[in-house]
């Protein structure tokens, strides 16, 4: 997994650079492109195992790397991986063999959600014995309890969570960590690494008056509640305060319980919205207002209940040290929306009651949690932290790489091994030689039909399916293959994985292999004659066309092999 | 090339530029998949003649979307130098085709495939006889596998876009120009080499075969020799023969 990673530089495609768990996207987009969707969807599990929910809600990172942006748009990748592993789940769920357990040393992880979950398939994979408790009565954290159904289905959760477990993690739920359990209770219990990952559990505060009314719920326990089953009764008018995905998530659930207006208020402009661009469509296609460039001053009530939320214009001024411009109160613009629901959704905070007070960091502003960055490593030895609960609110794409990371930590912590000799992260380069798309004219290419249609439920989109088979080969074959050819591994045997050789002898090194080669692999060395990099390789043959005295021949695809395939078919 | 059977295709197409389902093609053609249309070295699509291809059709993408950048440029480049030189074997140069296609937007293989059969069935009626046809390919494949050739086709792109040695930058038509000038003169050596590897033969004969004038026929043995391709074998009466040698 991502030992072979670690250890070595590799040059990666953009997408996979781009991505936190540097799912390898190029390989997995080949399959598709050959139609092998059983086998894209185990490419992506080598490194990622949500393929089914990052496919619906992931924020792809990788689609604003790709390299086709240059020439039309980005290859459509979440929805590409959304239907593979949505073929596959039609098919019925995947069950996973259990890993042998080749290690004694027990890991215990605290929360059962992407960060904690993917640190357990990680090390689980490897070969521990691993244990996560979850305070709540399901696993899956914020993706089973924050995130609506109406984008994540929550069977979806429950079939990727039920592979995890089918390779021998064991998940306790219903404890609570800082009550039921302890760090030192554990340790007592024979756990010799504990990987923390509690998330951000609670809301962030208005901090206006009028916050305790009756009316006013925090989005993240309003959505949460709905997700317990619980009836919530929102009221005609609901405001939701912030610009976030949760405060989309909690506007949409608002709309859809029956409220019959619903506005987000958000104290700077749609450019600055931290919620992805789609979800932002879709709230205005449910009939959602928008009101920019407001703050809520105070919440007025009446008899104990909501009335009314009392505004500031705001003005934008010099960019704050995230880039975001600072919104400025405007005097004396205080105005009035009357609504009888107010959900604040201003983000999430670490619940630091639970935590023990030496891992708590000493500084005000800042994560509450102290934690190398790199390592993942608190303070304390053999225990672990990473997520949000280390890094602030993010998305479930970072979780699942500080997971990883929090893997391979583990990994090395438990073996002896040194935690930061070669590690990734900061390792990860980008291929460069895109640098030559961008010659290209741009061109406008419209890629006609998305293929998620986000509204489709399960049964509906498998009617759309077998459409979208077809459809999706298509979209894949818009991937420029910006990485060396092995970086699709899985699809070695499809494509040959065919690499130049060169014969030294014939070689006169007039370099015009050099100058063919799109990719840079083969140049003169010191000794005069060309040398083919295999790792940059991606066996297009174009050196061994140009070569002038034929040196150069391919590997698996040679000139003889293809005239041998010529007189065959021309015998027939 | 039989006039009443069905013309024999051989397709080498690109790896990506069509979805495997895709291709329902008619019998009569035969697809070769290989990584990038550039791929395809000139003197193979000779051979491929040689072997008894009525035409070849080569599949690409449509720019921009080579895989490897420009392998499909690189292939149209190819294209040119060896439609140049199938004109002077004597067979027709409609045989070859280069197609770029764009992947996502086609008409389906067999479309093509069919539209290009018919276009072969139309030609099918070699000038020269066999013979003298496979002589000419043979020399053809020489010419195409030779430096000279291939280094201006490799170069092409740094000449027409950059500039020489010298600091030159060649206009394209000068460029055409000279790769006529190249491809004849190569073809023409190979000719020679390929008659007088039969038999030693004297100037005079070869510039009668070749439909060329002796000075330009004499000025290519020389060359040739010079480059250890060549030798005197005998004199007879006052006029030596020469015979090829094998080239190392």
């Amino acid at each position: 997994m991502t030992e072979k990673l670690s250890q070595e530089v590799r040059k990666l495609p953009p997408c996979r650079a781009a991505c936190p768990a540097h799912v390898n996207v190029q390989a997995y987009v080949a399959l598709i492109q050959k139609g092998k969707f059983k086998e894209a969807v185990e490419v992506i599990r080598k490194d990622l195992p949500f393929p089914a929910i990052c496919g619906r809600v992931c924020f792809s990172p990788c689609e604003d790397a790709c390299a086709r942006v240059n020439l039309d748009q980005a290859v459509a990748v979440r929805s590409l991986k959304r239907l593979v592993a949505d073929i596959e789940h039609e098919q019925g769920r995947v069950i996973a063999k259990p890993v042998p357990k080749k290690y004694s040393e027990k890991v215990a992880i605290i929360g059962a959600g992407p960060a904690g979950l993917a640190a357990a398939y990680e090390l689980s994979k490897l070969g521990y014995p691993v244990t996560v408790f979850e305070r709540m009565a399901e696993p899956g954290g914020m993706m089973r309890y924050c995130i609506p159904d109406f984008r994540l289905e929550k069977f979806v959760v429950a079939n990727e969570i039920a592979y995890i477990k089918d390779l021998g993690v064991e998940i306790k739920t219903g404890v609570e960590f800082g009550k039921d359990i302890t760090l030192e209770s554990l340790k007592k219990d024979g756990y010799k690494a504990v990987f923390l990952a509690i998330g951000t559990q609670l809301g962030m505060k208005l901090n206006v008056p009028g916050e305790d009314l009756d009316g006013v719920i925090n989005a993240v326990d309003f959505l949460r509640a709905i997700a317990l089953g619980e009836k919530i009764a929102v009221g005609e008018r609901v405001a939701v305060i912030g610009g976030g995905n949760t405060a989309i998530d909690a506007a949409r659930m608002a709309k859809k319980l029956g409220a019959r207006e619903v506005m987000i208020l958000y104290r700077r402009s749609r450019g600055e919205m931290p919620a992805l661009p789609h979800e932002v469509e879709l709230a205005e296609k449910d009939g959602i207002k928008f009101y920019f460039l407001v703050a809520p001053k105070q919440i007025i009530g009446e008899n104990g209940r909501v009335k009314a939320v009392e505004c500031l214009r705001m003005r934008l001024g010099e960019p704050d040290e995230n880039g975001r411009r600072r919104p400025i109160p405007i005097a004396f613009s205080e105005h009035q929306y009357e609504v009888d629901t107010v959900i604040p959704a201003l983000g999430q905070m670490v619940e630091t009651s639970v935590l023990p007070p030496e891992l708590l960091s000493k500084e005000k502003r800042g994560p509450s949690l102290q934690v190398d960055p790199l390592t993942l490593e608190t303070n304390i030895p053999g225990v672990f932290a990473g997520g949000d609960v280390a890094t602030g609110p993010a998305s479930i794409i970072e979780a699942v790489g500080a997971g990883r990371r929090a893997a391979v930590s583990i990994h090395r912590y438990l073996r002896g091994w040194d935690l930061r000799k070669d590690r990734d992260g900061e390792r990860i380069e980008e291929t460069t030689w895109v640098k030559d798309w961008r010659l290209l004219e741009k061109k406008e290419r419209r890629y006609d039909a998305p293929i998620e249609k986000p509204h489709l439920s399960f049964e509906e989109a498998r009617e759309y399916l077998e459409r979208l088979k077809r459809q999706a080969r298509f979209e894949a074959f818009r991937c420029l293959g910006c990485g060396p050819c092995a970086e699709c591994l899985a699809s070695m045997e499809l494509c040959e994985g065919d690499k130049a050789v060169v014969d030294e002898g014939k070689c006169v090194g007039c370099n015009i292999c050099a100058v063919v080669c799109p990719v840079e692999a083969i140049k003169k060395n010191e000794k005069g004659v060309a040398h083919v990099n295999e790792d940059l390789c991606k066996g297009c043959g174009l050196c061994a066309a140009r070569c002038p005295e034929r040196a150069i021949s391919m590997k698996k695809l040679s000139d003889e092999q293809v005239l041998t395939m010529v007189l065959t078919a021309l015998k027939r | 090339m039989e006039p009443s059977k069905p013309p024999k295709i051989v397709c080498f197409m690109c790896n990506w530029a069509f979805c495997e389902e895709e291709i329902s093609v008619p019998y009569n053609v035969n697809i070769i998949r290989v990584m990038c249309v550039g791929r395809m070295d000139p003197a193979l699509v000779i051979d491929t003649f040689i072997n008894g291809a009525d035409g070849v059709l080569l599949v690409g993408c449509r720019p921009p979307d080579c895989h490897f950048v420009n392998g499909n440029l690189h292939a149209e480049r190819a294209v040119k130098m060896l439609k140049k030189l199938l004109a002077l074997t004597g067979l027709e140069p409609e045989r070859l085709k280069l197609m770029l296609i764009s992947p996502l937007k086609n008409k389906g293989f067999s479309h093509y495939a069919k539209e290009f059969s018919v276009e072969i069935w139309k030609l099918r009626n070699p000038t020269l006889g066999r013979e003298g046809l496979l002589a000419n390919l043979k020399a053809a494949k020489e010419a195409a596998s030779a430096f000279r050739l291939r280094v201006l086709l490799g170069r092409e792109k740094e000449l027409t876009e950059f500039m020489n040695a010298y600091g030159e930058k060649i206009p394209e038509e000068q460029f055409d120009a000279l790769l006529d000038d190249i491809v004849r003169a190569e073809f023409i050596r190979y000719k020679i080499h390929y008659l007088t590897k039969i038999k030693p033969r004297s100037v005079k004969e070869l510039a009668e075969i070749l439909g060329i004038k002796p000075s330009a026929v004499l000025r290519h043995i020389t060359n040739m020799r010079r480059k250890g391709m060549m030798a005197l074998d005998h004199v007879e009466g006052y006029t030596p023969l020469y015979k090829a040698l094998e080239v190392q």
